[in-house]
């Protein structure tokens, strides 16, 4: 009895310890990497007023992006070849992905109606794939871009012709993390 | 003593015995003979009765082998069926008892007809029984506070001899399975293969954007949730014995995982939660292996893995897309979809993944297979305009037949008796599961519960509580008890 409470003692003991430890560190971690010293733009009075300062650099930090910002590729009927204009869409996605290197996305497989649950399944993630590997070779760390496929099982379109299937076989960028 | 008549089964004999008071006349069906025992005067019924044996086996020697007695021959539910005339079961007990027996008609005379091996007609809707019946079923349905009993009886006619009289007992919420046990035993005695009404249909109900595992019993009734993740669940698949369901869901929210749920509810395992795909799990015929989809190599692949999910063997090394495989019943063969050539198309390889051939070239964008329980079928889908017929063809892939057109039929899936399919439609409107018996009769639609229904998925049979409700197998006292 004994000898369990005092292990059991222990053990609380052991857990708050290295809570306590866990936080310590990682205050110590964070310390370290302070915002930077804000530069000092020390205007002056007989100067010019200053341009804009530094949007190019600047302004994708500050803009933020959703998952909207994103451009789907869209697919033929039983393809999974990007075609030029999903090529044209995914060039933008790789150009703001590029612009937000802080930013990871999940691209979903998506199919019309006309096919079965399982190979839709399969198709969907074959456009997913396509779509990454095309961002990836445009310079977007592999990492950053994870797949699913949804197969024929979320729909964006609910029509049964060709305007909602054509909506419907496409790879869609959702912005996973980051902004 | 009193007067008894029934019939005695003895099947590790091989021998049908039909007592009465005058005697007892036995058919030994390994011998083909027919013997009776009793007075000096064989009874009228006795000598059509060996008239009937002894022509049935001049016409059919195949009998001489049977594994059960077949009395009256029939081509395998397609084009010719029996005729039979279900007559209203005389109610007794409870004054609500003709409430219970009335429903338990409509019940039993549903499960002939949809057995297809029969034809019926019913006392209730058109009065007396047709010229050209060949049987009556009837008998006595008594209610008694939370019990019910069922003295089954099916007659021929018209000289109204008993071919099968049985007694079923259950408690009174079992009355369903206890009618179903009694059609089964009767598709039984004329085929020599038990019905299917005691088997359930596992399907997807969509509400929304939610998919959920549903069953149900084969004829719609009993509808029951199995899932309730809020997610998308997809196609489901019995083990063998019918205690375990596999299913696809999205529910871990990383991707289509494969889990494995009791059939009779309980709690879910994760199988298999692999990077990518993990699709289109089946049970292997002796329960032991699951064949699958997964995309874990990076490309979509048919796998087999042991029935814990572990221990993947790849079957298919192909760029293209290679899902949905389904066992044949032997467990030899794999019937699966592949894009190889440029569209899907069903191709069948044996268990290591060799000997790959295309199924059939008659039929074109060919997918969805199903190998039927006796061996003898695969059936598939194949795509129109803006959806799918079904097909069926030999193993061989010869004799290809359109079974179900119109509109979009998907997800063809054989009774465990291979006389029925079950599969999704939306022929009607929203999609809805369908049951054809591969004639020419129109596929009859499944309630579902007012839901909409997807994959379905049709049990093997289930070893219910009909087996234990048995009160007679035709040698005990009817009564049960003295």
């Amino acid at each position: 009895m004994n000898i369990k409470l005092t292990r059991s003692i222990t053990i609380v003991l052991l857990c708050v310890s290295a809570l306590a430890s866990g936080c310590a560190k990682k205050q110590i971690a964070a310390t370290p990497a302070p915002t930077p010293p804000a530069p000092t733009p020390a205007p002056t009075k007989f100067e010019p007023p200053p341009p804009a300062p530094m949007p190019t650099i600047e302004a994708p930090q500050v803009t933020k992006i959703g998952s909207g910002d994103l451009q789907p590729a869209f697919f033929d009927l039983d393809s999974y070849t990007l075609r030029e204009d999903a090529r044209a869409s995914l060039d933008k996605d790789a150009k703001l992905l590029r612009d937000h290197p802080n930013v990871t996305i999940t691209v979903e497989g998506h199919c019309d109606e006309r096919g079965t649950t399982e190979y839709n399944q399969a198709l969907g993630e074959k456009r997913a794939q396509a779509a990454r590997d095309y961002l990836v070779g445009a310079g977007i760390a592999a990492a950053r871009v994870e797949i699913i496929s949804y197969g024929k099982e979320k729909p964006f379109a609910q029509g049964h012709d060709e305007s909602a299937w054509q909506q419907n076989r496409r790879a869609h960028l959702v912005v996973r993390t980051g902004t | 003593m009193t007067r008894r008549r029934q019939l005695i089964w003895m099947g590790g004999a091989g021998r049908l015995t039909w007592m009465c008071g005058a005697g007892r006349l036995t058919w030994m069906g390994g011998a083909g003979r027919l013997i009776w025992m009793g007075g000096a005067v064989v009874p009228a019924f006795a000598r059509g009765a060996a008239l009937a044996c002894a022509l049935a086996l001049a016409a059919a020697p195949a009998l001489a082998q049977p594994p059960s007695d077949v009395r009256i021959d029939i081509t395998s539910g397609k084009g010719h069926r029996i005729r039979i005339h279900c007559e209203s079961l005389a109610a007794s007990g409870d004054r609500n008892a003709g409430t219970w027996s009335a429903q338990a008609d409509e019940v039993l005379a549903h499960d002939l007809d949809w057995s297809a091996v029969f034809t019926v007609s019913k006392s209730w809707a058109g009065g007396q029984a047709p010229a050209d019946v060949q049987a009556v079923a009837g008998g006595k349905f008594s209610v008694n506070g939370d019990q019910v009993r069922l003295s089954g009886e099916v007659r021929d006619f018209p000289a109204r001899r008993p071919i099968l009289i049985k007694e079923y007992r259950a408690p009174l919420r079992d009355w369903r399975a206890m009618v179903h046990a009694f059609a089964d035993d009767i598709v039984l005695q004329f085929t020599g293969e038990s019905g299917v009404a005691q088997t359930r249909i596992a399907f997807i109900a969509q509400t929304g954007r939610v998919k959920e595992l549903y069953t149900m019993d084969y004829d719609g009734a009993r509808v029951a949730p199995m899932t309730a993740d809020r997610s998308i669940a997809l196609s489901p698949s019995w083990s063998p014995e019918g205690s375990l369901l596999l299913y696809t869901s999205y529910r871990s929210g990383t991707g289509p995982h494969i889990f494995v749920t009791p059939s009779g509810g309980g709690k879910t395992f994760q199988i298999s939660g692999r990077p990518g795909l993990n699709t289109s799990a089946c049970y292997s015929p002796d329960g032991r292996e699951i064949a699958c989809t997964l995309s874990m190599d990076g490309n979509s692949e048919v796998y087999v893995l042991d029935a814990r999910g572990e221990h993947p063997q790849r079957l298919t090394t192909n760029r293209a897309i290679d899902t949905s495989p389904a066992w044949s019943p032997t467990g030899h063969e794999i019937a699966f979809t592949s894009d190889r050539t440029g569209t899907p198309q069903v191709y069948v390889m044996d268990r290591e993944g060799g000997s790959v051939r295309r199924l059939t070239y008659e039929v074109g964008y060919t997918d969805s297979p199903a190998w039927s329980p006796k061996g003898d079928q695969i059936a598939f889908v194949s795509r129109t305009g803006a959806g799918f017929d079904i097909y069926a063809c030999r193993p061989d892939g010869s004799g290809s037949r359109l079974v179900v057109s119109g509109g979009s039929n998907e997800n063809p899936r054989w009774s465990p008796d291979g006389r029925h399919l079950v599969f999704a439609s939306n022929r009607d409107g929203p999609f809805a599961l369908y049951v054809t018996d591969l004639d020419d009769t129109p596929p009859r639609r499944l309630e579902t519960g007012g839901l909409e229904a997807l994959s379905p998925a049709w049990s093997p049979r289930l070893a219910g509580p009909g087996e234990a409700m048995r009160v007679t197998d035709g040698n005990s006292n009817p009564g049960g008890r003295p």
